[in-house]
């Protein structure tokens, strides 16, 4: 058991520093995702035929062919085939944050959806036009109905965030199983990395909690 | 009183919920074809002493009997069979929500009392029937109204041929409108001889029908007696009072 | 034209082959973890104390530790106390306890959405506690539970790509094995995820048929 401890101490500042590079990730795919996704969604709900066609066939996409799948595909297929040259953390982020953005989208669409029709009928009274009203009127709301959703959506991208190890990419996992190789702890050090995960999904789902707090408009109920 | 006549007998039940004392100490007792209501405010217990007469709730004190025997503190078994024998009627109707009327009534027939399944439907058409809802058998509870809903439950009731009924604030959830059918039905079942306890409001229709009132305030069994002594010449001051705030409502 | 009879000569074959495997570890895994999922949702709802306190601490560890960290630890990680698990059997091992976590939500959601009432009222008729849970609570936890238990199996079938990083050779494993070797990894790997495209599709579209099939009236409502 000593032997536990001594290996995790010895290799935890190294995988903190991994924890950085996992908050990185994860922070970069859910912002590229949440621009993405509201895009996406207000395509849906809003868009004519075309655009609700091309946004659920990118959300079927990206929502039905695994993680890893895609990593090889657009990391080792799709850029190197077009002469992109980025970083695998960089490409990493990227592959998250196109997932992220297909299942956000479903998110806020719901969120958009569950408002009363009047919501949008008050606004074109007024004179908006439909994307001053879209943006000044449904999304506040709607936003704010899917952070619970949202919640969610980071525990699952923080998870996700794992498997980059498989493009060599130093976060958690990938620093775990360099400092387990080396020496033989296996046992001890995946299950620290695996408490670092528990640790950063608690952190992140309480200051989402303490958001939805924020932004809280009194009375309001749907 | 007389006990070998006695279809149910409770003495000294109590229940606490945490501090709270609900049920202080009741004993009442019913013969075969009579009907008593209890009346009091909201708290009262009556719901307690209605769900710990069936044991849903486990009194912390306090014995029970029907037809004689002794229930409570025995085994599971009998526990079970003499639910049967006590029906319930509650305020929310509780119709289980997967199930058609049909599907509600004969559930107890097929799975409790083990009839085979011809006999259990008959049965179960000829009680939707007698509540006037055979053209319903096979509509879902979100289908029903309210009404409809707590006389697919009286009929759930009675194809379990139970000694005695227990009803618990039964029109208390519906729509005024659709008060009368229940009561009907109720009224009905009252005549043809059905031995009753009923919590309810409905103190006109209590009068009617009732051998005896009970008038129950913060678990205790305040006074009782009969229906014209208890509404208008009561001897407790509590009684009095409530009674004639209820009178001048319904 | 090369292309096509490369593609029908070489590549799909062993696709085929991983595409075996990935079915082996699917079912069994989907099966087993639906199993565990109804058992420990129903020990949360039900349970005494010790038993509530032991099932939630496997809910917060296996939905908390992603799915990479738990398949090392079955495959790297149980050598260290003397276990030594296949590639397959450690990924079946993995993937059953993981997603078993998820389903147990769903399935003590499902429980806890059914209204008191209703046990109520069977007690009442004098069901038994085991008649009541299977016939009263457990047809409509069923419905309840049936949607998230399905999306579920359907990210199992994505996730069991993942057997490829503890060297169970599937699909995935195949594709990056013979992609490696030709470096066409845009054609293999956009079959690839083709494949598993399909997969997920067909089930997804089965899922909506059975909830559709066993839909009752008003029945949607939770809590109404």
């Amino acid at each position: 058991m000593t032997e536990y401890l001594i290996a995790i101490r010895d290799a935890l500042p190294y995988l903190l520093q991994g924890a950085l590079v996992t908050i990185a990730l994860v922070l970069g795919a859910l912002l590229l995702g949440l621009i993405l996704g509201v895009f996406l969604a207000v395509g849906q709900v809003y868009g004519n035929k075309a655009v609700r066609a091309v946004v659920g066939l990118y959300v079927w996409f990206f929502r039905g062919v695994p993680l890893l799948v895609l990593l090889f595909l657009f990391y080792f297929g799709l850029f190197t085939l077009l002469g992109i040259n980025i970083s695998a953390f960089t490409a990493a982020v990227i592959i998250l944050g196109l997932i992220s953005a297909a299942y956000q989208s479903q998110i806020f669409r719901a969120g958009i959806l569950s408002l009363p029709e009047g919501q949008f009928k008050a606004a074109r009274a007024l004179g908006m036009s439909d994307a001053r009203a879209v943006l000044f009127v449904i999304l506040p709301q709607a936003l704010r109905l899917s952070i619970p959703g949202w919640s969610n959506e980071y525990s699952i991208v923080l998870k996700d965030s794992a498997v980059a190890y498989a493009l060599g990419v130093a976060e958690v996992m990938a620093r775990a199983h360099f400092v387990a190789s080396r020496t033989y702890q296996h046992l001890p050090l995946y299950f620290t990395a695996g408490v670092i995960f528990l640790i950063l999904t608690y952190l992140g789902t309480k200051s989402l909690r303490l958001l939805e707090e924020k932004v809280r408009i009194p009375g309001y109920s749907r | 009183m007389d006990r070998v006549n006695d279809v149910l007998r409770v003495e000294n039940l109590a229940k606490k919920y945490g501090q709270k004392e609900v049920l202080k100490d009741a004993s009442l007792s019913v013969k075969h074809g009579e009907i008593k209501v209890l009346i009091g405010p909201s708290g009262a217990g009556k719901s307690t002493l209605l769900q710990c007469i069936n044991v849903l709730v486990t009194p912390d004190h306090g014995r029970i009997w029907l037809e004689g025997r002794e229930i409570l503190h025995t085994k599971k078994k009998e526990l079970h069979e003499y639910r049967q024998k006590v029906g319930m009627i509650f305020q929310d109707f509780n119709l289980f929500d997967h199930l058609t009327a049909l599907g509600n009534v004969e559930i107890g027939l097929v799975r409790v009392k083990k009839m085979n399944k011809q006999e259990a439907r008959e049965r179960a058409v000829a009680e939707l029937d007698r509540v006037g809802l055979k053209d319903h058998i096979a509509k879902y509870p979100a289908q029903l109204s309210g009404g409809q809903k707590q006389r697919v439950s009286i009929a759930r009731a009675l194809a379990m041929d139970p000694r005695v009924m227990l009803l618990d604030e039964p029109t208390s959830a519906l729509d005024p409108e659709l008060i009368s059918e229940v009561l009907a039905v109720i009224r009905a079942l009252g005549e043809e001889g059905m031995t009753m306890i009923i919590a309810t409001h409905q103190i006109g229709f209590a009068s009617d029908l009732a051998s005896e009132i009970i008038f129950m305030e913060d678990g205790v069994i305040v006074e009782a007696g009969p229906p014209a002594k208890i509404l208008s010449q009561a001897e407790c001051a509590r009684t009095r009072e409530f009674c004639a705030k209820l009178t001048s409502l319904y | 034209m090369d292309e096509l009879i490369f593609i029908q000569q070489d590549v799909l074959p062993s696709l085929m082959r991983g595409l075996k495997i990935s079915l082996l570890l699917i079912i069994p895994s989907g099966v087993c973890g639906l199993a565990i999922g109804v058992l420990v949702g129903a020990l949360r709802v039900y349970g005494n104390r010790w038993v509530k306190a032991v099932t939630n601490v496997y809910v917060v560890i296996f939905r908390g530790f992603p799915l990479v960290v738990q398949l090392f630890i079955w495959y790297f990680g149980l050598p260290h106390i003397g276990i030594y698990l296949s590639p397959y059997v450690a990924a079946v091992v993995g993937f059953a306890l993981c997603s078993g976590a998820y389903h147990s939500e769903y399935v003590r959601g499902a429980f806890h959405s059914i209204k008191r009432g209703q046990r109520l009222a069977a007690q009442a008729i004098g069901f038994t506690t085991f008649g009541m849970i299977t016939h009263i609570i457990f047809p409509q936890a069923f419905r309840r539970a049936l949607p998230g238990c399905g999306n579920e199996l359907i990210y199992l079938i994505k996730y069991s790509s993942l057997a490829y990083m503890i060297t169970c050779i599937e699909l995935t494993g195949e594709g990056k094995v013979i992609a490696s070797e030709t470096f066409k990894y845009t054609e293999i790997f956009f079959i690839v995820g083709f494949i598993y495209l399909m997969l997920t599709s067909v089930a997804s579209f089965f899922l909506r048929r059975l909830e559709n099939s066993l839909r009752l009236p008003g029945f949607d409502h939770y809590g109404l």
